[in-house]
């Protein structure tokens, strides 16, 4: 028989703001331990939470990317559970009243995973296991998270990738956290069952905690689907649990026992008043968002023409595709920015956080103002690369590496110099051309481009070349 | 009605270790608690919405960093501490 794969993500997401929510210690990542806390965010009695308001807004902004009806009235509940990670024993959350619910991500296959809701609540604290004894750090505890909670629509590991990876753009775009997986600013507890193909029913599920890698998120669901597959068709019944993925060995243990069966006994938070968000807030904040990945891709594609595979490179990081937008104002072609942008300038840019920082020293004027020069034809194409080099290096605008006599290009009088100065240059290589090797006008060419700093256009000295050897 | 499995239910999500011989006597006394609470139910009022008596509603803090306490002064109450971080019995 042939099953499928039926899964539902709870992803959360730690916002960016500058403090807590409920106190003003910094969210700074690392610091000493125990260094980033107060009195209210290691749960001292007699302390009072205050919510913090930037958390509100940046869950409205994370709500209205991602389709979401916004609550006009919401509120905080505790969520009781006892474990050291927990100063209070009870986590600050949203129950029954969340700020965002009903909304959906599309995938490009054009499937809707819908979302549930998307809570706030406070991130808890780290704890570090070691020879019998638990060592606790709170600084993280008390750090705003969103809770991003999606309906098993998910089918395939593929979709799974993509959902994550979206949630992770829209995220990141829109400002209202880094998402660094492997940080902790974006953790997945993924939920899992099977069925055979065609049915509608849902069969028992389990939830894999806290995964922080697309990697090993999509192995711990390969493994978890033939598991269950393998069990179902033994005869045997799922049985609902929550498990742990090691990555070391790719394999899924249980995690809890019974002991922990869920009871979280919720009730309204009594140390925090009501939220209510107004229609024009909501709309504030809507006006307020950037255009959308997703949106941006395809205005790059159907209005400026840049082939879709470049256009994905371009708004999969929202500092290049403002820097890509800067550069193309007022020019005729924007390829011609994305080129150099996903040419020489990406080719400095190691990594993924390297392209997410986009630290470069030349500016998008700066590129903008050699691609108009290139535009009006007073620059060679040749010269123009070789100087984004320098540019590039520097920091210097293009008119402070390049004279005007410069980029007037050379006469042909001082072309026919260059290339009778590379001919003598190079005695060797003229021999072999001259015996048939056609090849080795390579590298005399590679000597006029050199000594004419770029200035020169390379058809143009071939040609010139060709004639002085005929 | 407060039954032996509820004591043992609440003292579980407590983490509490309660005896055998407690049993009756917890049962007992948590039974009077509930029923003293339940005299509120008797209250006679006109409204059954309690969901935000002080109607209080948006009370934000700026999102501004304020100094935390020293270290020093944050593991001061800890029973057991280490470089910094609170140490307790890792649970089974
Ligand atoms: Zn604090």
């Amino acid at each position: 028989m042939n099953y499928e794969l039926v899964s539902g993500f709870e992803t959360h997401v730690e916002l960016s703001t500058k403090t807590k929510i409920f106190c003003g210690c910094t969210t700074q990542f690392g610091g000493d331990p125990n260094t980033h806390c107060c009195p209210i965010c290691i749960g001292l009695p007699g302390t009072l939470p205050k919510l913090n308001e930037q958390v509100v807004h940046y869950a409205i902004m994370a709500g209205l990317a991602t389709n979401c009806e916004i609550a006009n009235v919401a509120k905080m509940d505790r969520k009781n559970y006892c474990y050291p990670d927990l100063p209070k024993a009870y986590q600050i959350s949203q129950f029954d009243m969340p700020l965002c619910k009903n909304g959906y991500v599309e995938l490009s296959n054009g499937r809707k995973i819908r979302i549930l809701r998307i809570h706030i609540e406070e991130d808890a604290g780290k704890l570090i296991h070691q020879q019998g004894n638990t060592y606790i750090d709170y600084n993280r505890g008390g750090v705003p998270l969103i809770e991003i909670v999606s309906e098993p629509d998910i089918r395939t590991v593929e979709e799974a990738k993509e959902y994550v990876e979206k949630l992770q753009l829209i995220m990141r775009y829109i400002g209202v956290s880094d998402c660094k997986m492997q940080e902790g600013s974006m953790r997945c507890d993924v939920n899992i069952s099977v069925r055979p193909k065609g049915s509608e029913e849902l069969g028992t599920r389990t939830e894999i905690k806290n995964m922080n890698s697309i990697t090993f998120i999509a192995k711990a669901m390969e493994y978890e689907f033939e598991r269950q597959v393998s069990v179902v068709e033994s005869g045997g019944k799922v049985v609902q649990e929550t498990l742990r993925y090691d990555e070391a060995s790719d394999t899924t243990s249980s995690m809890r026992g019974k002991e922990d069966a869920h009871d979280y006994r919720y009730f309204r938070e009594p140390d925090l008043v009501t939220i209510n968000v107004l229609d024009s807030l909501i709309e504030e904040i809507r006006e307020s968002l950037p255009e959308l990945p997703f949106v941006k891709l395809q205005r790059y594609i159907d209005e400026l023409g840049i082939p879709e595979t470049d256009a994905q490179l371009l708004t999969k990081y929202r500092k290049i595709a403002e820097y890509f937008e800067d550069s193309i104002k007022g020019t005729q072609n924007p390829r011609t920015a994305a080129n150099f942008i996903l040419g020489q300038i990406f080719k400095r840019l190691e990594n993924e956080s390297a392209k997410e920082e986009f630290d470069i020293k030349t500016t998008a004027d700066q590129l903008r103002e050699m691609i108009l020069l290139i535009e009006s034809g007073k620059v060679k194409m040749n010269l123009a690369k070789s100087t984004l080099e320098k540019m590039l290096d520097t920091g210097k605008a293009f008119g402070e590496l390049v004279s005007e006599s410069d980029m007037a290009g050379l006469s042909d009088e001082a072309l026919i110099e260059l290339c009778k100065q590379a001919v003598s240059e190079n005695p060797n290589a003229v021999a072999d051309y001259k015996a048939g090797k056609e090849k080795a006008l390579k590298s005399i060419l590679g000597t006029v481009m050199k000594n004419s700093r770029g200035k020169a256009d390379a058809n143009m000295a071939e040609a010139k070349l060709k004639e002085l050897l005929s | 009605m407060i039954t032996r499995e509820d004591i043992l239910n609440i003292a579980l999500l407590a983490k509490l270790d309660v005896a055998e011989d407690e049993l009756d006597n917890l049962t007992k006394e948590m039974s009077a608690v509930v029923a003293f609470a339940d005299a509120v139910n008797e209250a006679d009022i006109k409204t059954e919405s309690f969901d935000n008596v002080n109607n209080l509603a948006n009370v934000f803090r700026s999102d501004e960093v304020q100094p935390s306490l020293p270290n020093e002064e944050i593991i001061k109450n800890a029973l057991d501490s280490d470089d910094g971080y609170f140490v307790v019995k890792k649970r089974a």
